[in-house]
């Protein structure tokens, strides 16, 4: 027998030589395709598995932040951490997400190095030795205020729209909340449904993943007059004595189609009245008299067909709908733009940061929400320091359009609704977009922008409501969103003033 | 001094086996300093902290090494030195890498090596001589069918993971056709001990060919036909194969006819090929081998998991506690071989290759050295379960076979299977020890209840020689 037995192991030995073969082939000959393999996530899972720090707002509430998985409740996790955001859908298009295999979006993504402790300022304050772990997670501080953000969820209830707001003198924005949003907790979760959840959220036609505050421009309707004004007074075109005649309709030159006011109303006075009344004619009279140039130019100065320089990706760019060659070939289009119907687009941040310039007498400053980044022993990275954008106007200017808004705000289109507490005085300008043609059904979106108070700015707001229903279209500006910009100043003049 | 036993008598040498011994000692303390070390080191890597329960865990783990040895020193002095070493370092291995996936299972594999090893050392009290096992040649067969029987008996038994080879009763889980196989191994060897001769000469000449007669093949063509179509009906094909190989080998070695072996291969691929065409489950078993690609978010998952694994390991490994063996399902079980080539790299898993080589190798040293047919067959048979269920596992995880779910011996996490195997090393270990002192290497002394029977007897003719 025993022959046969040390056959056999010579047999059971070859056996093992087969498997030691195979394995030479798969850890070794054919390692780098395996390796490289588009479905083997392990060294994303490793960078993704990691301590990651903290997204916080100016108050210090915290909007993002990564907890370890505890093994007693999860044993058989994969992963040693989770990601969450304590405010759920508050931030979401501020903060974005931090998925395995599906990306990252906005701060998650465009600050991805301070949050996961790679830039070069947090490596060389490590400490660690070979078997460190130490975690050199930074934190992102951003310029937003929990209360007003909440203040204007809460104003905004479940409408489709916006509201922005801004410190008109640095640029800070101190509240930006978009409906419709989602909770980034959905897609962060580890078990697997993430891809068909993020896939939902993309084919919904309301477009939840996109802030409308900042990543889509609609028509802004009256509140456009502000750039109007604004280029008749710096061309000299109009002036405070201007007064413009009372009159139901007016047909442009080169068309046979004439203009009319909002609601068909007869309109007219100086330029004080026709401004809080929000005609639309001497508006449309005003932009063919400055022209076609002049006209591109004020767009130009106040931002319009340029990049916004946001620090959150993304940010869309307004749109005066033309060039002045287009203008000049058709003065009604250009007459229809005055009063900010037509081709006319502008994002509800941007409509904010064009309140802001008036607040500002005259300066634009570049728009941001991070204030600062730390790294884990609290040192700054990074802090943002305001900057100018554009000179709109000039401060002159500036001054006879702030007395221009708070007309409105006192006794034009926003006096049924927007009286703040402690009568702070406020300008505002509203709109109301009109989206259908002429003899459809009424269609429109509802704008107000404001700046309060009226003297020393310390708040600037835009509103935007859109106009997805007949709820939103059958009223105006001043009366669905005045009452939103009213809720949230009133709650953001009850803070103490910041340093 | 007439009545002093023959055993007793000088020269009383026992430094063959003390220098055995200290061998053993020497090779299980660095078992234990190896499984200590990376235990170390997996937390190390996972958590860069020492492990919360470091001294307990070496307490532990010493301790068991220690009580093993000491048991082997006591009962089977003369035993290969290699046995017990090898499987302590591959238990210690595997166990570090099921504490490093989960703490839940690392618990529960924590009670089954101490249950293990209880059953390692019951097995050397309770089995003196090989020999033995003869006398229960036909209770092995009955027993070794019944278990393999017993997860199709309604109410008790039940399927997991697409195999029915489980057995629920009261609060114990247990896989029986773990136990089954050394008992079918323990009747094939008794009864092919016996019968060798006349399977092999033949009574029947047919067409130039001599058949042995059908009532010498009888029995152990039936024990084979049934636990190969319990296995089938039991979805168990890796235990199927293994049965077979078991069956195919032991006879081929126990005859010394190849045609046997020719005949039992023969048959293995007809059955294999009829299993193909008849059963679904055999079928998407081959499917999932030949292209796990297609299939990688279905059922080709796991298997692509377990190469990436590999992959992500290659050469030196990523360390232990550095790698994502977690992304393998059942990573501490059928696919723990892929879990360490993540960590370990192809230098540790050849290591772990080896060191089942030479547990195969002690194995078929101790079955070459055995003095009768019996322990001869029996060591063979053990030693070619344990080295082909590593194969068959092995092999599934790197696709050298299709995938089929049975455990690494001692390594994979199971109650069932790291109990088994620990019987049956302790019967390998029983028989090297056996022929050691047949073959006069260390003293035949009388073992533990020849020394009590003699008490008694001694007592008796006190009491007869007072009366």
């Amino acid at each position: 027998m025993n022959q046969r037995i040390r056959h056999l192991t010579v047999a059971l030995i070859a056996l093992f030589g087969i498997l030691f073969v195979q394995l030479t082939n798969w850890q070794v000959l054919q390692r780098d395709t395996l390796v490289a393999d588009a479905r083997n996530n392990r060294i994303t899972v490793r960078e993704f598995d990691k301590m990651r720090g903290a997204i916080v707002t100016a108050d210090g509430t915290v909007i993002a932040a990564t907890e370890p998985i505890d093994p007693a409740l999860r044993p058989n996790s994969r992963f040693d951490f989770q990601r969450v955001y304590p405010t759920q859908d508050l931030y979401a298009n501020i903060s974005g997400y931090y998925t395995l295999g599906f990306g990252s979006t906005q701060l998650e993504r465009t600050h991805n190095d301070v949050l996961a402790g790679t830039t070069a300022q947090q490596q060389l304050e490590s400490t660690g030795g070979l078997f460190s772990k130490e975690d050199l997670s930074g934190t992102v501080q951003l310029t937003l205020n929990n209360d007003i953000q909440k203040a204007a969820k809460r104003a905004l209830g479940d409408r489709e729209g916006s509201v922005v707001v801004m410190d008109p003198i640095t640029g800070a924005v101190l509240a930006m909340y978009s409906n419709p949003t989602f909770d980034p907790n959905d897609v962060v979760a580890q078990t697997g449904s993430v891809g068909q959840t993020l896939t939902a959220l993309q084919d919904d036609p309301r477009k939840p993943l996109l802030a409308n505050a900042y990543q889509e421009r609609y028509m802004p309707g009256s509140t456009f007059k502000i750039v109007t004004t604004t280029a008749g007074l710096e061309t000299g075109t109009i002036d405070l004595m201007s007064v413009f005649k009372n009159s139901r309709s007016w047909t442009p030159p080169n068309t046979k189609k004439p203009i009319r006011n909002y609601g068909k109303k007869v309109c007219g006075g100086d330029l004080a009245e026709v401004f809080r009344r929000s005609c639309n004619i001497p508006f449309a009279q005003t932009a063919v008299n400055v022209g076609p140039v002049a006209m591109v130019d004020a767009a130009t100065r106040f931002g319009f067909d340029a990049k916004v320089p946001f620090d959150l990706p993304g940010a869309a760019a307004s749109t005066f709908g033309g060039t002045a060659e287009d203008f000049t070939d058709s003065l009604a289009l250009l007459a229809i733009h005055g009063f900010g119907q037509g081709q006319v687009q502008i994002t509800p941040l941007h409509m904010a940061m064009i309140t802001s310039s008036v607040a500002n007498a005259g300066v634009m400053m570049k728009p941001f929400v991070v204030q600062q980044t730390l790294t884990h022993n609290r040192n700054v990275i990074r802090r943002t320091n305001p900057e100018a954008w554009k000179t709109a106007m000039s401060a002159t200017t500036a001054a006879t359009m702030t007395q221009l808004m708070m007309g409105v705000a006192q006794s034009g289109t926003a006096a049924c609704c927007l009286q703040l507490n402690g009568g702070i005085s406020v300008a505002a300008k509203t709109g109301t977009a009109q989206l259908n043609a002429e003899g459809e059904k009424q269609r429109s979106h509802a704008w107000i922008t404001a700046f309060a108070p009226a003297q020393a700015p310390r708040y600037a707001i835009s509103v935007f409501i859109k106009g997805v229903n007949d709820a939103v279209s059958a009223s105006t500006g001043g009366r669905l969103a005045g009452p939103v910009a009213k809720q949230v100043l009133d709650v953001a003049l009850a803070l103490p003033p910041s340093k | 001094m007439q009545q002093q036993p023959q055993a007793l008598q000088p020269p009383f040498d026992n430094t063959l086996s003390r220098a055995r011994r200290s061998v053993e000692l020497g090779l299980v303390l660095l078992a234990g300093i190896i499984t200590a070390s990376a235990y170390v080191l997996a937390s190390l890597g996972e958590r860069a902290s020492m492990p919360a329960r470091i001294v307990p865990f070496m307490v532990f783990v010493l301790s068991l090494l220690v009580v093993t040895h000491v048991v082997v020193r006591f009962v089977a002095r003369g035993a290969d030195p290699l046995l017990l070493p090898t499987a302590a370092l591959l238990h210690g291995l595997g166990y570090v890498m099921i504490a490093r996936l989960s703490d839940h299972w690392a618990g529960l594999q924590a009670t089954w090596s101490l249950v293990g090893v209880a059953a390692f050392a019951l097995t050397l009290f309770f089995i003196e001589r090989p020999s033995d096992l003869q006398n229960y040649q036909y209770t092995s067969l009955a027993l070794g069918l019944g278990l393999l029987l017993l997860p199709m008996v309604p109410g008790i038994g039940f399927t997991s993971g697409g195999a029915r080879i489980w057995v629920s009763i009261g609060p114990i889980n247990f896989q029986p056709g773990e136990f089954a196989k050394i008992l079918l191994a323990i009747f094939f060897a008794s009864y092919l001990g016996q019968h060798r001769m006349q399977i092999a000469r033949g009574d029947k000449k047919i067409f130039g060919y001599t058949l042995p007669a059908l009532e010498h093949l009888a029995p152990i063509l039936l024990a084979w036909a049934v636990s190969v179509v319990v296995m089938v009906g039991e979805k168990d094909l890796g235990s199927s194969l293994l049965f077979f190989t078991l069956f195919v080998v032991m006879l081929w070695i126990a005859t010394e006819r190849t045609s046997f072996l020719v005949v039992g291969v023969g048959l293995f691929a007809g059955g294999a090929f009829i299993a193909y065409k008849l059963f679904a489950h055999v079928q998407t078993r081959v499917d999932i081998w030949l292209n796990p690609w297609d299939q990688y978010t279905g059922r080709g998952y796991q298997p692509i998991q377990g190469l990436f694994a590999l992959a992500n390991g290659g050469m030196g490994g990523t360390g232990l506690g550095l790698g994502d063996p977690a992304a393998i399902p059942a990573a501490h079980n059928d696919f723990i071989f892929a879990a360490l080539g993540e960590e370990l790299g192809l230098l540790g898993t050849t290591a772990v290759l080896a060191a089942f080589v030479l547990l195969v190798g002690a194995g078929m040293r101790t079955a070459l050295r055995a003095q009768s047919d019996f322990d001869k067959l029996l060591a063979t048979g053990l030693t070619t379960i344990v080295a082909v269920q590593t194969f068959i596992i092995i092999g599934g995880v790197l696709r050298v076979v299709p995938l089929t779910g049975v455990t690494l011996p001692f390594m994979s996490y199971g109650g069932s299977s790291l109990v088994s195997n620990y019987v049956l090393l302790a019967i390998l270990v029983r028989i090297s020890d056996t022929t050691a002192r047949g073959l006069h290497e260390v003293p035949d002394e009388a073992s533990l209840s020849e020394r009590f029977a003699a008490w008694r007897t001694r007592k008796t003719d006190a009491k007869a020689d007072a009366s």
